[in-house]
């Protein structure tokens, strides 16, 4: 059980007790008579063979609240699609599976991209810009929620506490974030402990006071792929393609929406998913690619509020950063200790130094070309661009579901 | 024995000097033929080409061409598809051309009503064009200004007058093509009468009270009028 306390700019809705689940999806049930829920899912054909997606199926075959499920599915071959739908046949709820490699959604991303509109390579940003497309194109829908497919310790629970701040019409949030703590024999979120926590406090040490800051400092999970969020949200948000995308939704949600309109739940007390490689040589992988991307989109939306990045200023963010890490890790190292955790200091010392190389790559990379951090665009612009989009995704999804 | 062997030779004569008429003209088909393929998959490779570099697929995606397409389930580039068109109509011509060089008088006949209708198709073609942009265009204009005015079904009011429109085009296409033309007529005069009664006994049921209140107030406010002041003037 956590405490109660409320930290930051946002609202934390903590998990306090053992509140029912029955009740709240009870509760979900009314609510979505007014506010119906989509729940979106980006994933990849792997995930299926693995134990986590099958596992996701059989809780989600018991909840009764959703209005529809759209799954993006990537690595996936034709016969590989039909399998999908299969698997996915017990799900009492309306499931679309967009085939994001099937002749007709590759012909959708063409007719985009020919129209100026770059969304990007393959991945879990452009598969969820797409899916929300699809969720606005039928219109059926006035909340999204999506969760990763590669979680196994999931529980129907978790989608039922992401869901309620935004499907409840009595609470007025437009956004809700997932948190959990990501511990099983040893602490795990390398990257949100040691470089998105202390990486934001160096900043706001350097450059001072800055909203957008402490709106990410908010966070106690601000790397987690579980939000929730209104159909209106969707359509004006530009999301990044690569990694940046989680950090890169929040400084668009910060853009568009007053913090006291978002909030961030406790969602689950365990939650387990597939781990990155450090990469500490290979900044085209692995966490080092990850942490690269992250740090392009925090410098990009600070600069986008009128922070000015000199070569100085960098300099300094590193030995900054590094002493905020290092301190950060004796911090985590005690609590490893009172919990009986294990704890690789080495292990961690070498994610720092990482981290480290990573901010300075994202630095240069930022000098050489600050708009290198890439947004797809939001879908009004896309509708003013090819007004006819939403029939076209439409007719593409309901021709592959024959 | 020559009786015999002219029984024989004489047929093998006629058909060698039928042949000898014959292989020229079946020579100049395959030549034909032949020049047309390649002319074909010129002119589309050309054509497609010309209709990339004007970017005629954007102003498809935009005019909304390319949602017609995809609604017919046809997925390629609409550049590439209006090439491979034009290329099978070419295939056609050339395959009609080479097959009138066999002067086979079935065959004269069945050229001659294919070019005939040639021109007929074309229009087909333009009114089907002309009239899908336009349908839009009203569409478009019916839903910015019912949504403007406030009208709740503002979409449904405009999806339902593009879809008539479209019938009407479609009914003019057929038409045109001389499909079933006297079915096409009948269809189409049901289908559209059928709506305007429909619209006409709900305009008229629905608007039972509202025709009773303006008759109403216009006889109070003439009745104000005929009434006599009552103030006396000096």
């Amino acid at each position: 059980m956590t405490d109660f306390y409320q930290t930051g700019v946002i609202t934390t809705l903590h998990q306090l007790g053992k509140p029912s689940l029955e009740r709240l999806e009870s509760e979900l049930h009314g609510f979505a008579k007014v506010r119906p829920i989509a729940l979106v899912l980006p994933a990849l054909y792997s995930e299926f063979e693995g134990p986590a997606m099958p596992g996701i199926i059989k809780e989600l075959a018991k909840v009764s609240y959703l209005n529809e499920i759209v799954l993006a599915l990537d690595n996936a071959s034709e016969s590989d699609f039909q399998r999908v739908r299969e698997m996915m046949a017990p799900i009492p709820t309306e499931v679309r599976i967009i085939h994001n490699k099937g002749k007709r959604i590759t012909e959708v991303y063409e007719t985009l991209a020919r129209n100026g509109l770059d969304v990007g390579i393959q991945g879990k940003g452009r598969s969820a810009w797409l899916s929300y497309g699809y969720v606005l194109a039928r219109g059926r829908s006035d909340v999204i929620a999506l969760h990763d497919c590669d979680i196994v310790t999931y529980n129907r629970e978790l989608l039922a506490r992401l869901c309620y701040p935004i499907a409840n019409p009595n609470l007025d949030y437009v956004f809700c974030k997932g948190f959990y703590s990501r511990v099983t024999n040893k602490m795990n979120g390398r990257v949100t402990r040691l470089l998105v926590t202390p990486l934001v406090r160096s900043l706001q040490q350097l450059v001072g006071p800055h909203k957008f800051l402490a709106f990410l400092d908010s966070f106690r999970y601000p790397l987690s792929g579980e939000f929730c969020m209104t159909t209106d949200l969707a359509r004006v948000n530009r999301i990044p393609w690569d990694w940046g995308l989680e950090v890169g939704s929040l400084a668009e949600v910060h853009r568009n929406y007053s913090p006291r309109r978002v909030c961030q739940v406790d969602i689950a007390t365990t939650y387990e998913h597939k781990h990155q490689i450090l990469s500490p040589d290979d900044a085209s992988k692995g966490l080092m690619k990850m942490a690269v991307d992250i740090c392009k989109s925090v410098f990009r939306t600070l600069a986008s509020e009128g922070v000015i990045f000199s070569d100085g200023l960098f300099k300094s963010l590193l030995v900054t950063y590094l002493r905020q890490a290092e301190d950060t890790l004796m911090k985590y190292e005690a609590d490893a200790m009172i919990n009986g955790l294990d704890f690789d200091r080495h292990e961690e010392a070498k994610a720092v130094e990482t981290f480290t190389r990573s901010i300075a790559m994202a630095a240069q990379v930022f000098e050489e070309n600050p708009m290198s951090t890439p947004l797809i665009p939001n879908w009004n612009r896309v509708i003013a661009a090819i007004p006819d989009i939403f029939e076209m995704l439409e007719a593409a999804v309901e021709e592959d579901s024959k | 024995m020559e009786d015999f062997l002219d029984l024989i030779l004489d047929p093998l004569t006629t058909l060698f000097s039928k042949f000898k008429v014959f292989f020229p003209n079946f020579l100049a088909m395959l030549v034909i033929l032949l020049v047309g393929i390649l002319l074909a998959y010129i002119i589309k490779h050309s054509l497609v080409k010309f209709l990339t570099a004007i970017k005629f697929d954007s102003w498809s995606d935009r005019m909304g061409f390319t949602k017609l397409m995809r609604k017919g389930d046809m997925w390629g580039k609409p550049s590439t598809i209006l090439g491979a068109i034009v290329f099978w109509l070419l295939i056609i011509v050339t395959l009609m051309s080479s097959m009138n060089a066999l002067q086979i008088p079935v065959i004269d006949n069945l050229v001659h009503e294919f070019f005939s209708y040639i021109p007929r198709l074309f229009s087909a073609a333009i009114i089907l064009i002309v009239g899908y942009v336009l349908s839009g265009f009203i569409s478009r204009g019916v839903l910015i200004a019912a949504a403007n005015s406030g009208f709740h079904y503002a979409k449904l009011l405009a999806d339902a007058i593009q879809t008539l429109l479209i019938v009407l085009i479609l009914a003019m296409v057929m038409e045109q093509l001389q499909i079933a033309p006297s079915i096409v007529l009948a269809a189409f005069t049901i289908i559209f009468g059928g709506i305007v009664i429909a619209l006409a006994i709900a305009f008229g049921v629905g608007g039972i009270d509202a025709a009773r209140r303006i008759i109403e107030k216009e006889s109070l406010d003439r009745q104000k009028d005929e009434t006599p002041d009552e103030i006396d003037h000096i």
